[in-house]
């Protein structure tokens, strides 16, 4: 039951706002941004205990973490005043949506709250209406239509094939025929959602076009939970890990493809102009390594795959915060025109700095952990080849991140960066906020650890 | 305290309170220097007449003990160095007066040298000899310094090359121990083959270097002129040949047993080291570097004598180690003299000083007398027995490389007296005077004591030589003092009568002193050789400075090539590769769906490939 309330609360709150709007268009924003934090606090403070695991707590704890700071950000950011409410609607419901599908107990349910999400997610990116935004939002729409096909599909076999959709049911690993096919439809289409290579072609459009808290917002929670935390719920239904088992062969399909976009996502963000598009290869190459932990499928492994997780989610909402901080201060969002605004936006220059960091795996931020979880498990589950590359593709990270940081913060101020100021307080809060949740992860890391290890995955 | 560490602490501490005195102190480190010298003398006379003294003192385990052995030679030695080192100090005092170089630093390093010389001949543990012996190398680099800005090239010349030639030293060092099972000299006795042989090849390279034989001469003519000249009269001269030549006569006689092979290396050594560096020496335009060149060439008689393995030869090397030590350090000490007072040491400049002055031209007479040979010198005795040596052996042919040293010895010789004591005095040079009398007694008294030695050339060699050589089991059949008329002494009038000639064809052929030696220098063939020479083609120093800038530049060129592949290519192929991906997200749809379907077939390969 308690679970449902973290669904409906933001989606109740979300049908109020219209109204709210013609009283007065601020207290639109005052209401979502509460309502989220309310929700954050319930979830630290009041544990579920409905038969969700911790799994499922984690995943809500990230996902109203990270709509609180967005929604925090776009209070500031969000210029628009005729459709304001709209907007932090869809922020709400988006939200709503990923609640379901993070605390629902079967694979149906998880699909039509996944639709949610995806409608919404439309509806954001194209939202400024500019032809960029609606060619970004259509990209997405129209990969995602074959994902939820996929999905659909897959589900409808399991049905076939079992009797049941619900994760009691399948779980424990189901030997039947049949399901081989329903898993692989199911785990096709979520790769989709995902954004894994080669199916991340809508990846960098759509988060290039989509206005900035928008772009924070699907990089840092709806791709995870729409694709990566449905793999990971797949993964440890199926069983993964067992060698030889029925399904070893997807996990093995997911270690290859979570590899392989490691390596092509960071190369690929070497030579980017735009800042938005470095940092969506660089969320293809992160969800890479989730996936990489989740295919391999042991404990350890899973562990380690959703506290990357949730690193993740700190890390790009708050370089894609920074990034739209950059981009109001500045205008652009190219960065060869960029430089030097390390001395001119310390804040932005600082948290960035932690940021990239963190994703670059250096000790002792939170990434750093969460990165060696994934590669003593990949280890220790007998994939050394896949753990030296994850180790070497450290290097690649920090090769990109230091790109963008040379070009963008650090030297000498150019003409179109003279001038620019550190942006209000309001809109640095958020970021300022999970650096230092990110550094706190870091130090704190053993304490933080155990949940995820004790949880019953 | 035992009176063989004396010697060696007095010196070493004294040498550290120069450096703490202050500049007002005038005349305090001369007298200190003197006055230690003394005492190092007296003790070393002590230990002349007595037995065997020995200390012993555990030091660093391993077998590297601080004993300490006074053997008749070794004490031999120390008498001549400190007493070196007291006449040194007193000519010092005069010519480093007005110099600028800081005189503190002066006679601390010859103290120090003093000390360390004397641990090196007492030491009888190798490693303890080692020790001191690799000492000298700082005080040797140090000593040049003083000469100046434009000495630090040539000190750190003369560095390097001591330095690799003490290597070999420690290497021989090394591999005798391990074949001896011990590092106390007086206990050691090994045959000359296999491993024993490149041990004592080792060894031999660095005694020999010492001294100052070729190939490790080249940093000695650049020194005459860039160091102070007391230096080459103390060191170059005097110090290092006697503990170079003390050293070969150890491994030679006492540590290794030397068989026909080694000899012939000796001796073959020996009589190159004569032969090529007298010809250099005729060349030279410059007082100093030609004295250095004999210092060099006169090295040869040493090692040949020693080579020849016989007790005549043996006992000759050793006399005239000796005898070099008293006349080339008197020749440099006129050639001081000279500086002192005319301003340069450059030939063409100087002339006709005798008039001015008598005291330095009779000592230099004296000298050069000695050097070249001449009846009834010391130098004359000590040749003739390296010569009488060669023949006993059987080896003619070094007799008469040996011969054709010394006639042009003389040559040279006479053409440097004449040059700038004899003929013209040029115009500038009429008010010289005479130089102070601290400058006057060290060269007289060494003039006198060539004079002694070569009339009265029984007292060395019964009181000094033949002890020594006894100790070492070396015993000559017959008395090796007096006139021994025969062909050896035959050859060797003729050799003087030769060089005279020589020199007399030269002054007429050319009118002036200087060149008398052009005929032989611009001779068909010893032209080009001593063209190269004067380039430093055959300076191994210089052409391993040229090799090493080559291989500096390869190496570098390697580094840069594996920078190449591991830093430069990564980066490039990475940055191609990520243009590639960048164009080929070209926002098309259509390319999109196709990579996603590409990716369902490839993933239903991994699937379906695995039953």
């Amino acid at each position: 039951m308690r679970s449902l309330f973290f669904v409906l609360l933001p989606a109740l709150t979300a049908v109020v706002n219209p109204f709210l709007r013609r009283v007065d268009s601020r207290l639109v924003d005052v209401l979502s941004t509460v309502v989220l934090l309310a929700g954050l606090c319930a979830v630290l403070f009041f544990p579920l205990a409905d038969g969700s695991d911790s799994l499922s707590v984690l995943m809500l704890l990230a996902v109203y973490l990270i709509a609180f700071l967005v929604s925090l950000f776009s209070v500031f950011f969000v210029q628009e005043e005729r459709s304001r409410g709209t907007f932090f609607s869809l922020i709400l419901v988006c939200a709503a949506g990923m609640a379901g599908v993070v605390t629902t107990r079967d694979f149906f349910t998880l699909y039509v709250f996944l639709e949610v999400v995806a409608v919404s997610s439309f509806a954001m990116i194209a939202f400024a209406g500019d032809p960029a935004g609606t060619e970004g939002a259509l990209k997405y729409l129209f990969l995602s239509a074959v994902a939820s096909a996929l999905i659909l599909l897959g589900v409808a076999g399991l049905l076939l094939a079992t009797g049941g959709v619900s994760f009691p049911h399948l779980s424990g690993g189901i030997a039947k025929a049949g399901v081989l096919l329903a898993a692989s439809l199911l785990a096709c289409g979520f790769m989709i959602k995902a954004g894994l290579i080669p199916f991340h072609g809508w990846v960098p459009d759509a988060y290039e076009s989509a206005p900035a808290p928008v772009s924070a917002l699907l990089a840092g929670i709806v791709t995870k939970v729409a694709g990566v935390y449905a793999l990971i719920r797949l993964g440890s239904l199926l069983g993964l890990s067992v060698p030889d088992g029925p399904y070893a062969a997807i996990g093995k399909a997911l270690m290859f493809f979570g590899a392989l976009s490691i390596v092509v996502g960071a190369v690929a963000a070497m030579t980017q102009h735009d800042f938005k598009r470095i940092l969506a290869y660089s969320s293809i190459s992160q969800v890479g390594y989730i996936v990489l932990a989740a295919g391999t499928g042991t404990p350890l492994a899973l562990a380690g795959a959703v506290f990357h997780l949730f690193n993740h989610a700190t890390f790009k909402v708050t370089l894609f915060l920074n990034g739209a901080a950059i981009e109001k201060a500045t205008g652009t969002r190219d960065m060869t025109r960029l430089g030097g605004l390390g001395s001119r936006m310390p804040w932005t220059a600082g948290t960035s700095v932690v940021a990239f960091l963190s994703t670059a795996g250096i000790p002792p931020l939170s990434g750093f952990w969460s990165k060696l979880v994934i590669i003593v498990a990949l280890w220790q589950a007998g994939s050394h080849g896949y753990a030296a590359l994850a180790i070497l593709s450290s290097v690649l990270t920090l090769a990109y991140f230091l790109i963008l940081q040379r070009k963008v913060f650090f030297g000498d101020t150019v003409p179109l960066t003279r001038d620019a100021q550190e942006v209000c307080p309001g809109m640095l809060a958020p970021v300022v906020l999970a650096a230092a949740l990110m550094i706190l992860v870091g130090l704190y890391f053993p304490t933080v650890l155990e949940p995820f290890l004790g949880g019953d995955l | 305290m035992n009176q063989l560490i004396l010697p060696i602490l007095l010196p070493v501490l004294a040498g550290v309170l120069c450096l703490a005195l202050g500049e007002r102190a005038k005349g305090v480190k001369e007298a200190l220097s003197a006055f230690v010298s003394l005492v190092c003398f007296a003790v070393g006379w002590g230990l002349l007449g007595g037995d065997t003294a020995s200390f012993s003192a555990p030091w660093a385990g391993f077998g590297f003990e601080f004993a300490l052995r006074a053997t008749p030679m070794s004490a031999f030695i120390l008498l001549a160095a400190s007493g070196f080192a007291l006449l040194v100090s007193v000519y010092s005092w005069a010519f480093m007066r007005d110099k600028t170089a800081d005189l503190r630093l002066y006679y601390s390093y010859l103290l120090i040298t003093l000390g360390f010389s004397c641990g090196a001949v007492l030491a009888d543990n190798l490693v303890l000899l080692l020790f001191f012996w690799e000492g000298l190398l700082v005080t040797l680099y140090t000593f040049i310094i003083l000469g100046g800005r434009q000495a630090q090239a040539t000190a750190l010349k003369a560095f390097l090359i001591s330095g690799v030639a003490d290597l070999c030293l420690l290497l021989g060092v090394a591999i005798t121990g391990v074949l001896a099972k011990t590092m106390t000299m007086s206990a050691i006795r090994l045959p000359v083959e296999g491993l024993g042989g490149v041990a004592f090849v080792l060894m031999m390279i660095g005694a020999t270097a010492k001294a100052g034989a070729m190939p490790f001469h080249t940093w000695i003519p650049d020194a005459a002129v860039d160091a102070p000249l007391p230096f080459m009269a103390y060191l170059p001269a005097a110090i290092e040949k006697l503990l170079g030549i003390y050293l070969l006569a150890r491994i030679s006689l006492d540590l290794f047993g030397l068989d026909g092979s080694m000899r012939v290396l000796l001796m073959a050594l020996g009589a190159i080291t004569i032969v090529l560096a007298v010809a250099m020496a005729l060349v030279q335009t410059d007082y100093k570097r030609l004295l250095s060149y004999h210092a060099i060439s006169q090295v040869g008689y040493m090692i040949l004598g020693i080579g020849t393995g016989n007790p005549v030869g043996i006992a000759g090397g050793v006399f005239h180690m000796i005898n070099h030590a008293m006349y080339k350090s008197c020749l440099f000490m006129t050639g001081g003299s000279v500086e002192h007072r005319a301003g340069t040491t450059d030939i063409a400049k100087l002339g006709g000083l005798f008039r001015n002055m008598p005291v330095t031209g009779v000592c230099f007479i004296v000298s050069a007398a000695a050097i070249s040979g001449i009846p009834p010198f010391n130098g004359f005795f000590s040749k003739e027995l390296v010569f009488q040596g060669c023949l006993d052996a059987g080896f003619p042919v070094f007799f008469w490389a040996a011969q054709l040293g010394a006639v042009l010895t003389l040559a040279s010789f006479l053409k440097l007296g004449h040059a700038v004591y004899f003929g013209e005095r040029p115009a500038d040079k009429d008010g010289v005077r005479e130089s102070e009398w601290p400058m006057l007694i060290p060269m007289i008294a060494l003039a006198a004591l060539c004079v002694l030695f070569g009339f009265g050339a029984r007292l060395p060699l019964s009181l000094f030589i033949e002890p020594a050589l006894a100790a070492c089991q070396v015993f000559p059949e017959h008395a090796l003092s007096g006139w021994h008329w025969g062909f050896a002494f035959a050859v060797s009038l003729c050799a003087i009568a030769l060089a005279a000639l020589n020199h007399l064809y030269g002054f007429w052929r050319t009118g002036r002193a200087k060149d008398a030696a052009e005929h032989i220098h611009h001779a068909p063939i010893l032209h080009q050789t001593y063209e190269l020479a004067a380039r430093r083609v055959f300076d191994p120093y210089d052409q391993g400075l040229k090799l090493i800038r080559g291989t500096g530049l390869a190496l570098f060129a390697a580094d840069r090539a594996l920078d190449f592949v591991t830093a430069v290519l990564p980066a490039r192929a990475a940055l191609a590769a990520s243009g590639l991906l960048r164009k080929a997200n070209n926002g098309l749809y259509p390319y999109y769906l196709a990579w996603a379907l590409l990716g369902l077939v490839v993933f239903a390969l991994f699937v379906g490939g695995n039953p």
